[in-house]
């Protein structure tokens, strides 16, 4: 039997919607429209209980969109209608996270389609991008660091005294930490911003000898409770950091061996599976490439690569960049020719296996050449190549014999010099007119998009 | 947007920018201000939520969330001061209840409250790490509310109050307990804990202090820990009515230490009442008591295992040394037994089957077992009897039973091999004289011991066993042989043929047998040695049994039961009427120990003394003069006339049982030792001892002295050497 509590009217700006109360209550708990038919507010609905009627004073034409997302799951804008405009009006009512998962799925390198472009402001060219839980972005360019939120909506740009960054991670949605070089005590080194608010909170600093320091921070890495940076400190204090999210206090700092160089380190990832942090020292900052698991409870490598005491072979020697495929027990990289590699990392200094075997020299030296970057979801790997990013896929957690299975490709933008991939969205980032990608699987109800 | 500080430099018919009402947001924040008021004077019919929430949305849009915020602390903090001050006045009893009755309160409004500025906690309180209006709501109860200076103490006091009521059997309102303790853990783990958990742990290890002080003064253990037991599960209960369930592990630690621990050592040993006396009285509930409750604190069982044991201990030595038991056997080992079952059943009833009890209790029972040397004796000689006489008419299942309780007392023993030998002994006779109960069961407890020592250690008792088979074989044959041969007046022969090792007999000492016999017996000589070639027969005329049919003066006939050298005595008075010692002697053969033996039990036995003797003595002479005694007579007519003979064994025979033991252990011994040396070369003498105790350890415990003697005599016989450097060292000279 329907009680009469059961049947919902609210009075849109004017107009008039009738809708059930389980269509409402799909909203959660902690949302506007739930409160509003909710039991503590009871008497209010009790006073209008002659018309039965919620009054709302906004758009309708938003409203009706959002309804129908309550009932049926699905985004559906008609043409025409601001996709800021309908975030905004679902933030008002609270339901701005039914918005954004209704909008894309889990990421599936093989059913990607870009869903944005957008171009920067800035001048001069673009050095890295790095993604966010939620699905916004960040993007390099020299001392500037440009945050887009999950709508893609530009942030107040970020600057740490305006020296070039050389890394930069999201510990949450809306707090960005930068990395870049020290210039003395109080400028530079390596500080947490608020994204909303575009403010400085606070200043990561290293501690050697009983006395806090500001130092050189190369690349950073974020997990659960702690970040992560290479350090390069004014007394050769060379190293990996490691401070605590909610304190921000050094917890403990792994100094580099004598020939196992940590510091100049331009690439950290954490590794959730094993537990381990990896650091990858490469060419250029270090002549040879060095590449470790550390584990941080016991402060020791726990694995280790190197080429420096290998012949170079040719392709063999250089690696740009590395990524930790860490339930596969492999570490990708990649050679100045673009080749791709894989070294297993179940016992120590084993060889990499080459997957392409490509002559050197076939690169004209006149065009300014991106090389490849790396970036790995899960057992997805994406790798990119001049223009196109292309996705490999594994059977068996087995990185070695992974396949390609898709190459990503936008007409414009020109090379490729950066890839991220955060919050279930691959951002790639272009050479030239400082223009990034956004690559989204379709959620599960496809979204009509009509610019 | 600038605000209104800018406003004295604008022009302003030419801004097109719109400027917000300066008192826009002093405006917008009143509107929520009053209906948090009205919301806290429950007075919220009349408010529109849509309106409130589209208000509070504006201040954050328009910058202003600072200002909803600060102000919406500060109107909060009034309402619970005022709150505060209306609880602090409440009188006596009813302070609990309006404190429940404000929190409730407070909750409904928070959660309006928080309803309403939902954008707020969305947006500024994320951005500006702000604690969300919830949390807020409760921090700002726990600070004006439940710790103000007033309400914290008294909250405390008469939380507190109750449950000391509660503890003296009163009935309270646990509903309004339990709304408060949650209340409590509502605002914090830390709070719960500082607030209330810390002092009522407190105040409980005061009160149980005293009490158990009380109880232990006037109640004897049985009651004191009945009493301790029902305020543990008191405790319990009252955590899982009202308290942290966290909390439970405190508290009964507390009441653990203050009603057990503190008094452990005094309930054990009280007089009277205490641990020895539940064990001797069999009171098994305070058992089971005792051991749940002392389970819980650390030494708890490791002193009631201790107290046992020590009990256990005490009470088997007297058991076992007590010079009156060791008089019947029987007795002492079905006291061992009682003793058994006696604690078994404690420890299955009361103990909870508690593995580290059995063993004290085996170790307690290995322990005075083999205080007494004659214990492997006794339990044989029980063995015996049972399978002798005691076993007939039993079930299968008593049988069986009663066989796993002899071994598990045999397990005890550390001499299994002195068992051993009296038990070949006392099995022997039981097959000879066909005295078995059953064969079944005899067979079921050599399978015991099979499983429980080896192959080895059965492997002679079970040949007994096929000896005996065999000679029922070719018995048949014999007499089959004998029947067709129709030689019929010649006396009737059963023989067992024993293999040579295999029984625990004297090699046997001939005698002159009677001619009628010895034709007989050579028969079956010829016959066993026809069948079987390459082996020698030796008769064992020490062991074997005749019945003899006798004619006596008044024409009494008897039939007599005698022993072959009884026999062979008898046989000669078929010739004459009476007979010299010495004559007997030179012509019987008989060794001199046997024959004074025989010829006592013939001659000075009342009521079976077919032979008179003269003088009339106990002890038998030289010169003695035996005659047929004419006027026997006796009410039966089979008469069995049996060898004096000791059942126990008297002493010089036991020194001589334990001698052959000790002579039998050297080869075993000497055995281990090679064994050992063989596989490991090199080994120092530590070591040796060690390893040979366990690997003999199933059959006896061998001394170090002995081993040592035994290695040196190894070592003269060249199996062993010492190492020349090292003189601790032995090696092995293969």
């Amino acid at each position: 039997m329907r009680m009469p509590g059961d049947i919902i009217r609210l009075n849109v700006g004017g107009k008039l919607f009738v809708t059930s109360r389980t269509t409402i209550e799909n909203a959660g708990s902690d949302s506007m429209l739930s409160a509003m038919i909710g039991e503590n507010w009871r008497r209010d609905c009790s006073a209008a209980s002659i018309t039965n009627e919620f009054f709302i004073d906004r758009n309708p034409a938003y409203f009706s969109v959002l309804l129908d997302l309550l009932r049926t799951g699905e985004l559906h804008m008609p043409a025409g209608m601001s996709e800021k405009a309908l975030y905004r009006e679902a933030l008002y009512y609270g339901i701005l996270d039914h918005v954004r998962s209704a909008k894309w799925g889990m990421l599936d390198g093989n059913m990607l389609q870009c869903t944005n472009t957008v171009r920067g402001h800035a001048t001069g060219d673009a050095t890295a991008i790095r993604g966010a839980q939620d699905g916004g972005c960040c993007v390099a360019h020299g001392p500037m660091v440009h945050v887009y939120d999950w709508s893609m909506e530009a942030q107040i740009a970020l600057t740490l005294d305006y020296v070039n960054v050389n890394d930069a991670g999201f510990l949450n949605p809306e707090r960005v930490v930068i990395c870049t070089c020290e210039r003395g005590d109080k400028t530079g080194g390596m500080a947490l911003f608020n994204v909303k608010r575009g403010r400085l909170e606070h200043k990561y600093e290293v501690c050697h000898g009983g006395q806090y320091k500001n130092c050189t921070a190369g690349a950073l890495a974020i997990n659960d409770v702690s970040l992560f940076a290479s350090c390069r400190g004014r007394s050769n204090e060379y190293g990996i950091g490691c401070w605590d999210q909610v304190t921000g206090k050094l917890t403990h700092f792994l100094y580099e061996g004598p020939s196992w160089p940590l510091g100049v380190a331009c690439k950290l990832q954490w590794l959730p599976h094993s537990n381990m942090l990896m650091v990858a020292a490469l060419y250029p900052h270090s002549d040879d490439s060095f590449i470790s698991f550390l584990d941080m409870r016991s402060n020791n490598i726990a694995w280790s690569w190197t080429d420096a005491e290998k012949p170079a072979i040719g392709d063999e020697k250089v690696v740009m960049d590395a990524v930790a495929m860490d339930e596969c027990s492999t570490v990708c990289v990649v050679n100045q020719f673009d080749n791709l590699g894989f070294i297993d990392t179940r016992s120590n200094n084993q060889g990499v296996r080459w997957r392409d075997h490509y002559q050197p020299g076939k690169i004209s030296e006149a065009e300014e050449h991106s090389y490849s970057k790396l970036a790995v979801w899960g057992s997805q790997l994406f790798c990119s190549k001049n223009d196109s990013v292309y996705v490999f896929c594994t059977p068996d957690l087995d990185a070695a014999r992974c396949v390609q299975t898709a190459k990503l490709k936008k007409s414009e933008g020109g090379d490729i010099s950066d890839i991220a991939v955060g919050g279930e969205r691959l951002f790639v980032l272009h050479n030239e007119e400082n223009v990034f990608d956004v690559w989204e699987t379709p959620g599960s109800f496809s979204t009509a998009n009509c610019f | 947007m600038s605000l209104s500080k800018k406003k004295a430099f604008k022009i302003e018919p030419y801004k097109h920018r719109v400027e917000l009402d300066p008192k826009y947001a002093e405006r917008t924040w009143s509107i929520l201000e009053s209906a948090i008021h009205e919301i806290y004077n429950h007075n919220a019919s009349g408010l529109s939520f849509e309106e409130l929430y589209r208000n509070a949305y504006n201040m954050v849009l328009h910058k202003y969330g600072d200002k909803l915020y600060a102000g919406l602390v500060k109107t909060m903090t009034e309402h619970l001061k005022d709150m505060a001050k209306s609880i602090e006045t409440t009188q006596g009893g009813l302070f609990l209840d309006e404190l429940n009755r404000y929190w409730m309160e407070h909750n409904k409004c928070l959660q309006m409250i928080r309803d309403i500025l939902m954008y707020m906690d969305r947006t500024y309180v994320t951005n500006f790490k702000k604690t969300p209006v919830h949390e807020l709501g409760l921090n700002l109860w726990r600070d004006h509310v439940v710790r103000s200076p007033k309400i914290k103490s008294r909250l405390l006091e008469t939380l507190l109050s109750f449950i000391h009521r509660e503890r003296n059997g009163d009935m309270i309102n646990r509903g309004l307990m339990r709304n408060i303790i949650k209340m409590l853990m509502d605002l914090g783990p830390s709070v719960y804990q500082e607030d209330f958990e810390k002092p009522f742990l407190e105040v409980a290890a005061g009160f149980y202090k005293m009490e158990s002080q009380e109880f232990i003064e006037c109640c004897d253990c049985g009651d004191y820990l009945k009493k301790a037991e029902k305020r543990l599960n008191e405790e319990i209960e009252r955590v899982s009515h009202y308290l942290d369930s966290k909390t439970e592990i405190k508290i009964t630690a507390v009441v653990e230490k203050e009603m057990i621990s503190s008094h452990m050592n005094h309930l054990v040993e009280m007089e009277n009442s205490g641990l020895v006396s539940m064990l001797a009285y069999d009171r098994y509930e305070d058992l089971g008591r005792m051991y749940n409750l002392f389970k819980r604190v650390s030494p708890g069982l490791a002193l009631v295992r201790d107290v046992m044991t020590a009990h256990l201990r005490n009470m088997g030595k007297q058991l076992v040394t007590d010079p009156e038991r060791l008089k019947d056997p029987l007795e002492y080992v079905r006291c061992l037994l009682n003793e058994k079952e006696k604690y078994d059943k404690i420890i299955t009833t009361s103990f909870n089957n508690d593995k580290s009890f059995q063993n004290v209790l085996n170790s307690s029972f290995e322990y005075f077992i083999n205080l007494n040397a004659r214990s492997p004796e006794f339990i044989s000689l029980f063995v015996d009897d049972k399978l002798r006489k005691s076993l007939k008419g039993v079930t299968e299942e008593d049988v069986e039973s009663l066989l796993d309780k002899v071994m598990m007392l045999f397990r005890y023993l550390q001499e299994k091999d002195i068992f051993e030998k009296y038990y070949k002994q006392h099995l022997a006779k039981r097959l000879l004289s066909a005295k078995s109960v059953s064969e079944d069961a005899e067979r079921s407890l050599i399978l015991k011991l099979k499983t429980e020592c080896g192959y080895q250690f059965t492997s002679k008792l079970e040949s007994m066993f096929l000896d005996m088979k065999t000679s029922k074989d070719t018995m048949q044959g014999f007499n089959a042989m004998l029947s067709s041969s129709d030689i019929c007046d010649s006396p009737s022969l059963s023989v067992q043929v024993l293999t040579t090792g295999s029984w625990p007999t004297q090699p046997g000492t001939n005698c002159n047998l009677p001619r009628e016999i010895l034709a007989i017996c050579d028969k079956f000589k010829t016959y066993y040695l026809s069948t079987h070639t390459g082996r020698r027969l030796t008769w064992l005329t020490n062991m074997g049994t005749a019945d003899l049919k006798a004619d006596f003066g008044k024409g009494q006939r008897h039939e007599l039961n005698v022993s072959t050298y009884q026999m062979c005595v008898l046989m000669l008075f078929n010739a004459a009427d009476q007979m010299t010692y010495k004559e007997i002697e030179l012509a019987t053969d008989i060794p001199p120990v046997d024959l004074k033996r025989n010829l006592q039990s013939l001659a000075c036995v009342k009521g079976k003394n077919v032979l008179q003797k003269d003088p009339m003595s106990r002890e038998i002479n030289e010169d003695d003069v035996f005659i047929f005694n004419e006027n026997f007579s006796s009410k039966f007519f089979k008469v069995k006339i049996s060898t004096v003979a000791a059942q126990k064994e008297n002493e010089p025979e036991k020194q001589e049982t334990r001698q052959k033991v000790e002579e039998d252990r050297k080869p075993q011994i000497e055995a281990a030792i090679v064994r050992i040396m063989k596989s490991r070369r090199i080994l120092d003498h530590n070591n040796i001892v060690s390893e040979v105790t366990k690997q003999l350890q199933s059959r006896f415990l061998p001394s170090p002295v002995v081993i040592k003697k035994r290695i040196e005599s190894l070592i003269e016989r060249e199996f062993l050497e010492r190492d020349t450097t090292d003189r601790k060292l032995y090696r092995y000279l293969a």
